[in-house]
């Protein structure tokens, strides 16, 4: 176990301020340690003396090499011209050499013996003894004292370096859990229900990729649900897309026996998982479970520097439950959100059964509605809701008698005004489902007309509200160009001249000019695509057929 | 070319620890101050080539900082990285003649910050 290098500089440096040569002996004899910058008197001629004993005192080094740990300061003045101090050198209770202090000897004189190891040294002694008269002489309790508070001093610097070393190890920590924690907040702020899942799986992966200093991660999920998708494999690492397929199969049913993390450092070695130990050491996997129910696994690959520990798979395993908790509330969010849609679709299904003229009308108003509010600079998620404003507009029609609704001539007044009730019906029906509270404005006010000519209040202008003003726009552009009653469709171009003419009586001048620039081609294409489908889906469920 | 000089001032001496340690391991030179007044003065004296501060600090908020720093000639192009509890994120139009090019929050990825650091030191290269 060796002393810190810094201490010992640190040691050598403030006594060399003082005249003093700090020196470390191993307890074989060797030198260890000495100071690089000590005077010339101390590098020439006593760091030899230390090295290789005087020969006229075979025994002096010997003897001043059996220290044990709890070994006094010794003084030795029997090395000529040098007075010495040591010290047990002592580091966790571990004896690891003699700490040796020199300095120059108060009275510079056996000059006949200096002289002689001089000339064993090669060394002129006239020279030696100028470099000498350069130092501070030292008795013997002087360096006594030194000695003493080179030992305190010794000490001191130990359990600074070793509080630094402590620092620095619970900063690595610290980062570390710095890293672990903002990479939890990343991936917890990117669990927005309606993310798509392997959107959030991708920025989860990746951005845990780097933080654990793996070269591969990657999901794989469980069972049969909309989010449900083919396993993938993030990272530097690449494996044939069979391999994933096969691991995430493997160990779907691992982790449900294991419940827990699985660890394996040595994939050679394993029953199960020996087949990719050609493409990797190393594997960690995770379920992503809720209440005991498995919906999928994170499983990341070969760790860049060292093994897996229990840290990695602590992390691991919280990625895991995050995941886990944005999967299940996305797959409650998909089921409400379905079971909503399912509801609105069956209502718009019970208007359009009851008026075989106008079958397929809210489906094509919504796509319309939806295609105008995007070319008008709306959000996708407003759009959304113009969508189910599209569908829910004429729900009204459900309290309007089926001889009013059916009639083929003109309606006489009376009918005419049991017609402008639908709106107001609409609204009523609708007004017990709070979280479509957003769309209520759009059915009550869709036969308002810009000019005030509307019904059922008469508002003008911007004070209708916006998806009233566009439901109106497609809902009389479909009711021109479908078959009705009454008439028969007119040509497009009509229709688009007619939208023209109404624009600032019957609809709101902006809108009109996005409505017009949709191209005609593009209402076509979307009306035949979204006519198949509806025919599709008629065929399929007869239940559903227009009458 | 010798290594970049980084500044780094904050209160919370875990974080100058760690922040430190991070980008000493990265090859930087890093002197640290413990609050405003004392970055001010090292940031006159030891010339950074960045900077990278806490916004609520004692004597000297990290923002007083940096308009006293934009002030002088000698210290106003430091370039600057703000540190900010989350959720207590500066409004922009505050930082705009401040110096500060970028802001992470607390608690941050200590890697993210190594390459903020990278990528601000080339910024203010080009």
């Amino acid at each position: 176990m060796g002393v810190p290098a810094a201490v010992l500089d640190n040691l050598a440096a403030r006594f060399r301020s003082c005249g003093l040569f700090v020196v470390l002996l191993h307890t074989d004899g060797s030198v260890a340690y000495h100071d690089p910058q000590a005077a010339l008197f101390f590098q020439r001629y006593v760091l030899p003396l230390l090295q290789y004993g005087d020969p006229t005192e075979p025994e002096l080094r010997a003897k001043l090499l059996k220290v044990t740990a709890t070994s006094p300061v010794t003084v030795w003045n029997n090395f000529p011209g040098v007075i010495l101090a040591t010290a047990p050198c002592v580091q966790r209770r571990q004896l690891c050499g003699v700490l040796a202090l020199a300095g120059r000897a108060g009275v510079f004189n056996h000059a006949e013996e200096i002289l002689r190891v001089c000339s064993r040294l090669g060394l002129d002694g006239a020279w030696l003894h100028q470099q000498a008269e350069e130092l501070a002489a030292y008795g013997e309790e002087d360096i006594q004292r030194q000695a003493r508070l080179m030992l305190g001093t010794f000490k001191d610097q130990l359990s600074l370096g070793s509080l630094e070393g402590e620092m620095n190890s619970l900063s690595g920590h610290l980062a570390d859990a710095y890293e672990e924690l903002s990479l939890v907040y990343q991936i917890s702020s990117g669990m927005r229900i309606n993310r798509p899942a392997h959107d959030f799986f991708k920025q989860a992966c990746l951005e845990a990729l780097e933080v654990m200093g793996v070269q591969g991660m990657g999901v794989a999920l469980h069972g049969e649900n909309i989010h449900h998708q083919e396993p993938v494999l993030y990272g530097p690492l690449s494996l044939p897309p069979d391999s994933v397929h096969r691991l995430a199969e493997q160990l779907i049913p691992v982790l449900c026996r294991h419940k827990g993390p699985l660890l394996i450092n040595d994939l050679a070695n394993d029953k199960e998982f020996n087949w990719l130990a050609k493409h990797v050491r190393q594997l960690m996997a995770v379920p992503l479970q809720r209440e005991e129910v498995i919906l999928g696994c994170l499983f990341t690959l070969g760790k860049i520097s060292g093994d897996f520990d229990s840290q990695d798979s602590k992390l691991l395993n919280s990625i895991g439950n995050e995941s886990a908790i944005y999967l299940e509330n996305a797959m409650l969010f998909d089921d409400a959100h379905g079971l909503m849609m399912g509801l609105l679709h069956s209502l718009t299904s019970a208007v359009d059964a009851k008026d075989a003229y106008t079958c397929g009308h809210s489906e094509r108003v919504a796509v319309l509605a939806r295609q105008l509010a995007l070319e008008a600079g709306m959000s996708e998620a407003f759009a959304e809701r113009v969508y189910m404003t599209g569908l829910l507009h004429d729900v009204g029609k459900i309290g309007v008698p089926e001889f009013v609704l059916q009639k083929t001539g003109r309606l006489t007044p009376e009918e005419f005004e049991q017609m402008k009730k639908h709106p107001e019906i609409g609204a009523r029906i609708l007004s017990d489902i709070k979280q479509i509270s957003d769309v209520i404005p759009g059915v009550l006010h869709h036969h308002e007309r810009y000019g005030g000519q509307g019904y059922p209040y008469g508002l003008v202008g911007e004070d209708i509200p916006l998806m009233g003003r566009i439901i109106c726009l497609a809902d009389s552009f479909d009711a021109m160009t479908s078959n009705r009653t009454y008439r028969k469709a007119m040509p497009l171009e009509v229709a688009m001249t007619e939208i023209r003419r109404c624009s600032g009586t019957q609809f709101d001048p902006g809108l009109t000019e996005a409505f017009l620039r949709i191209a005609a081609d593009k209402f076509r294409e979307l009306l035949a695509d979204h006519s198949t489908r509806a025919r599709q889906l008629m065929d399929s469920q007869p239940s559903l057929r227009c009458a | 070319m010798s290594a970049k000089k980084i500044l780094v001032a904050d209160d919370e001496s875990h974080i100058l620890h760690v922040v430190s340690l991070k980008l000493r391991n990265a090859g930087f030179e890093v002197v640290t101050a413990a609050d405003g007044q004392e970055a001010l003065e090292l940031a006159i004296s030891e010339r950074p080539d960045l900077l990278i501060t806490d916004y609520h600090m004692p004597q000297l908020s990290g923002l007083e900082l940096c308009r006293k720093l934009k002030q002088d000639p000698i210290t106003a192009k430091i370039p600057t990285i703000m540190l900010t509890a989350r959720g207590y994120d500066l409004d922009l139009k505050d930082t705009q003649d401040s110096g500060i090019l970028r802001m992470l929050s607390k608690p941050f990825s200590p890697r993210a910050l190594l390459t903020t650091v990278n990528e601000v030191l080339l910024e203010a290269a080009a």
